[in-house]
């Protein structure tokens, strides 16, 4: 193999922007030399040259401490193959961390991320406002692992200080929390967890860890704020078109290889057709797409909060929020610009919960029927604006009793802005409006 | 003699231009969706500089068909009839061509609607009429163009016996050979020029590709129609490439099947009283039955009826579930069509009597399923 200079690599001579695009230009990982676009890796099998080269593949497979991740011997698509390697090298880039590790879901990398983190006995604590399958995971099957799971309102940092307890061993949340866009002072969280691992052992280190999946690297880079690990469903903002699936652990490079030992048994690979769509598409055209992404989303954010119907929105970019200074100063994007992301919460006005939710479903199945500009679906981050109602859909497994205690309103509406003009779009929401 | 020379046909299909990966051993080549090629400095590229010109994987299925066809060069190209287009490049202002006349309706479109008025002539005859190509061979006939079998009657041609008049008269001689696929018809060692596939049917085999190969043996012509491919452009993308070079390699095990269900099918509505007539080379009583045996390999998945009226027809469409009725033919799944109103539908009445086609005609394309389930569907939808 000829050995290709990377010298037109300079970090500080370019934007993110820019490396976005490209990488680090040439990669060890493969060399698919002068295809200007990455080949699509197709094979679940790869050709050993000797019985020797075979085992020293399985030698070097997950041992990347002793023997680099360079120049990698391909064996067997679960264990690695070059599509996935090429978008984790620039997925650690973009989010500031040492490696990333690929999975074939969001949930695949979190519960990979706390697969490889915690064991019988441990606990962790977690911001009381989650991603509803992330709720579901830890209340259905961390008992099984004997692993208590506290939640606690990490809005305030210092409730870290009562909760914590000799056998935690994780704090997990996400920033903005979905759906309702509750903000968590990162730098604090990670302060508060400084000062306590001074007095604990390297073995029993707190770890941290964040959903980044509403920011985006684009917007946010929790590890610039001394968080251990960035966990990303790929399937929303990253890869940005609503084709693919795909999940990511982002952190430490010491953790590279129980990563990859723990994807290779329990096998939630990212297919490599999936790897290079969010490599070609994805990736390259974030900042293009969250860009302008927040800009519509100010201007909804901005309309509805002006909407009589309206009870309050919550958008980290309005001034009237009450997270707004703590957005301000965590959530930038490359060049240092405010960057509030391209999520909107709301909540429709009534005079009772009841009444407040009847209106939201009329609100919503109008903008089912009517909206050219909408789509009543799940998901988020796509080219296409999407509308959901998180009591009914993606925090279900909520009871609607305890829909409180995670911030949760019966009649909140959450707004995931696409590339749509950004007028057809509040033109929608305000017909949508008229009809409650 | 070299390595590729000595392997079988099922061997061929499975390797051939399927080198693994060089640099990460992949055992499948991954598929090379890129437009354009870097440069290594000015100047100066790996043989591949642009998308349209070149890609790997189309390279890839350019050597494997033509190696599956005895040839020497294949092109790709992104459906059937751009690859017959293709064959422009070999025409000039002024020529003949002789085409056998029941030749599948797009090529009949493309020859007498569009190449025709670059002032190019046309004969359209029955090469099973003794002497009749011998005889309308002209000074500026250049080119000979058959299927064999046709579509969808199933008449058979002589290609050997074509070809030695070809040869004797200095014409090139074209075989569409869609229907039967290199597996059962090899036209180029046969005296055939060049070999045209609709890959669209048998040779992909799952109805979710459209594309076109050629193959042939002399450099010159390949060079005048890479040129054109280039030129026109109309080449498949990396992806249809690779699929249909992963279909290759269950060619011979579609094709075995899908001429034994066809066997069995034939044979069981020769004998049905619903069905006057059945049109199927592998049947002993069918007129092309002894050249069958001495040209092919096999006799095709394609089975032609004729029902005893209209009546039996209309309720055979409107009762058959397993087979879809629809255009295209070579898919795993089976399909029912109705030529009067479909594939041939762009003929008159009376260039469709002429080759045998009636309203009660039915052509079906037999799929890989299982035979019982095919032949208890048949049944029912003529009871």
């Amino acid at each position: 193999m000829q050995k290709k200079e990377n010298d037109k690599f300079d970090e500080n001579k370019y934007s993110m922007d820019t490396h976005i695009i490209y990488g680090k230009n040439i990669s060890s990982k493969w060399d698919y030399s002068h295809h200007v676009t990455a080949p699509i890796s197709s094979s679940t099998t790869f050709r050993l040259d000797s019985v020797e080269r075979g085992s020293q593949g399985f030698e070097r497979f997950a041992n990347t401490q002793i023997f680099g991740d360079d120049a990698p011997i391909f064996i067997y698509d679960r264990l690695g193959e070059p599509n996935k390697d090429l978008l984790e090298e620039n997925l650690a880039y973009v989010e500031r961390g040492e490696m990333a590790v690929t999975f074939a879901t969001g949930m695949g990398a979190i519960s990979a991320v706390l697969g490889i983190t915690t064991k019988s006995g441990d606990e962790i604590i977690a911001h009381h406002t989650l991603y509803g399958c992330t709720i579901s995971l830890l209340n259905n099957w961390y008992p099984r692992y004997n692993i208590n799971v506290k939640y606690i309102d990490l809005q305030n940092p210092e409730n870290l200080l009562s909760a914590l307890t000799e056998k935690t061993k994780v704090i997990y949340f996400e920033t903005p929390a979905n759906p309702n866009l509750d903000i968590i002072d990162i730098q604090k969280v990670t302060d508060v967890v400084a000062e306590i691992n001074k007095s604990r052992d390297e073995k029993n280190q707190i770890l941290t860890i964040v959903d980044n999946t509403f920011s985006t690297p684009y917007c946010q880079r929790p590890i610039e704020f001394g968080v251990d690990f960035v966990v990303h469903s790929l399937t929303k903002g990253i890869g940005g078109f609503g084709t693919d699936m795909g999940g990511v652990v982002i952190g430490k490079k010491k953790y590279k290889d129980t990563l990859l030992l723990y994807r290779k048994d329990f096998g939630a690979v990212l297919s490599p057709k999936s790897a290079w769509a969010i490599l070609t598409y994805g990736l390259p055209s974030l900042a293009l797409r969250t860009k302008t992404q927040i800009r519509s989303a100010l201007e909804i954010a901005q309309f509805l909060s002006l909407h009589e119907k309206i009870e309050f929105v919550n958008y980290p970019g309005l001034k009237s929020y009450k997270y707004y200074d703590i957005a301000q100063k965590q959530m930038r994007n490359f060049d240092g610009d405010f960057a509030p992301g391209t999520l909107i919460y709301f909540v429709i006005k009534g005079n009772s919960p009841a009444e407040s939710k009847e209106k939201g479903s009329k609100f919503m199945d109008y903008i089912a029927d009517h909206a050219y500009t909408m789509n009543l679906a799940v998901s988020l981050g796509h080219t296409r604006t999407l509308i959901e109602h998180p009591a009914s859909m993606t925090h279900s497994v909520i009871p609607p009793e305890k829909l409180g205690e995670s911030g949760i309103d019966a009649g909140g509406v959450r707004l995931a802005i696409g590339l749509e003009k950004v007028e057809d779009i509040i033109y929608d929401l305000n017909e949508a409006l008229k009809i409650i | 003699m070299k390595k590729k020379d000595l392997m079988k046909f099922s061997t061929k299909a499975v390797h051939i231009g399927q080198n693994h990966d060089g640099i990460t051993g992949a055992v499948i080549p991954p598929i090379y969706m890129t437009s354009t090629y870097a440069n290594q400095k000015f100047g100066k590229h790996q043989n591949y500089s642009y998308g349209r010109s070149q890609n790997l994987n189309r390279s890839q299925l350019e050597e494997n068909i033509a190696s599956l066809e005895e040839g020497k060069f294949g092109l790709a190209f992104s459906s059937g009839v751009a690859a017959i287009h293709s064959l422009s490049a070999l025409m000039n202002q002024g020529d003949h061509i002789i085409v056998s006349d029941n030749v599948y309706g797009g090529t009949f479109r493309l020859f007498d609607k569009v190449i025709a008025k670059s002032n190019i002539e046309f004969s359209w005859i029955d090469f099973n009429k003794k002497n009749l190509l011998e005889n309308s061979i002209k000074k500026n006939t250049r080119i000979v163009f058959i299927e064999t079998p046709t579509n969808p009657m199933l008449n058979l041609i002589d290609i050997k016996e074509v070809s030695s008049v070809c040869k004797r008269n200095n014409l090139l001689l074209i075989v569409d050979n869609t229907f039967m696929t290199p597996y059962f018809q090899r036209p180029l060692t046969l005296g055939a020029d060049i070999v045209i596939h609709s890959s669209t049917k048998y040779l992909n085999g799952h109805s979710d590709v459209i594309g076109g190969l050629l193959v042939l043996n002399d450099e010159e012509n390949f060079r005048k129609l890479k040129f054109l491919q280039n030129s026109v452009g109309a080449v498949p993308s990396p992806f249809d490439c690779w699929l249909v070079q992963r279909a290759l390699k269950t060619l011979p095990l579609r094709m075995e099947r899908h001429n034994s269900n066809a066997m069995k099918i034939a044979k069981y509505l020769e004998q049905h009283p619903k069905i006057k007539k059945v049109f199927y080379p592998g049947l002993k009583n069918n007129p092309y039955y002894k050249l069958a045996k001495n040209q092919m390999y096999g006799f095709g998945g394609v089975v032609t009826v004729e029902s005893d009226n209209d009546g039996t027809m209309k309720k055979f469409f409107r009762k058959i579930k397993l087979f879809t009725l629809a255009e295209s033919l070579g898919g795993v799944e089976s399909l029912v069509n109705h030529p009067a109103t479909m594939s041939h539908s762009a003929m008159t009445e009376e260039q469709r009597l002429k080759l045998g086609i009636k309203k009660t005609t039915v052509r079906i394309s037999v799929g890989i399923e299982d035979i019982d389930d095919l032949i208890k569907d048949l049944e029912n939808a003529l009871k």
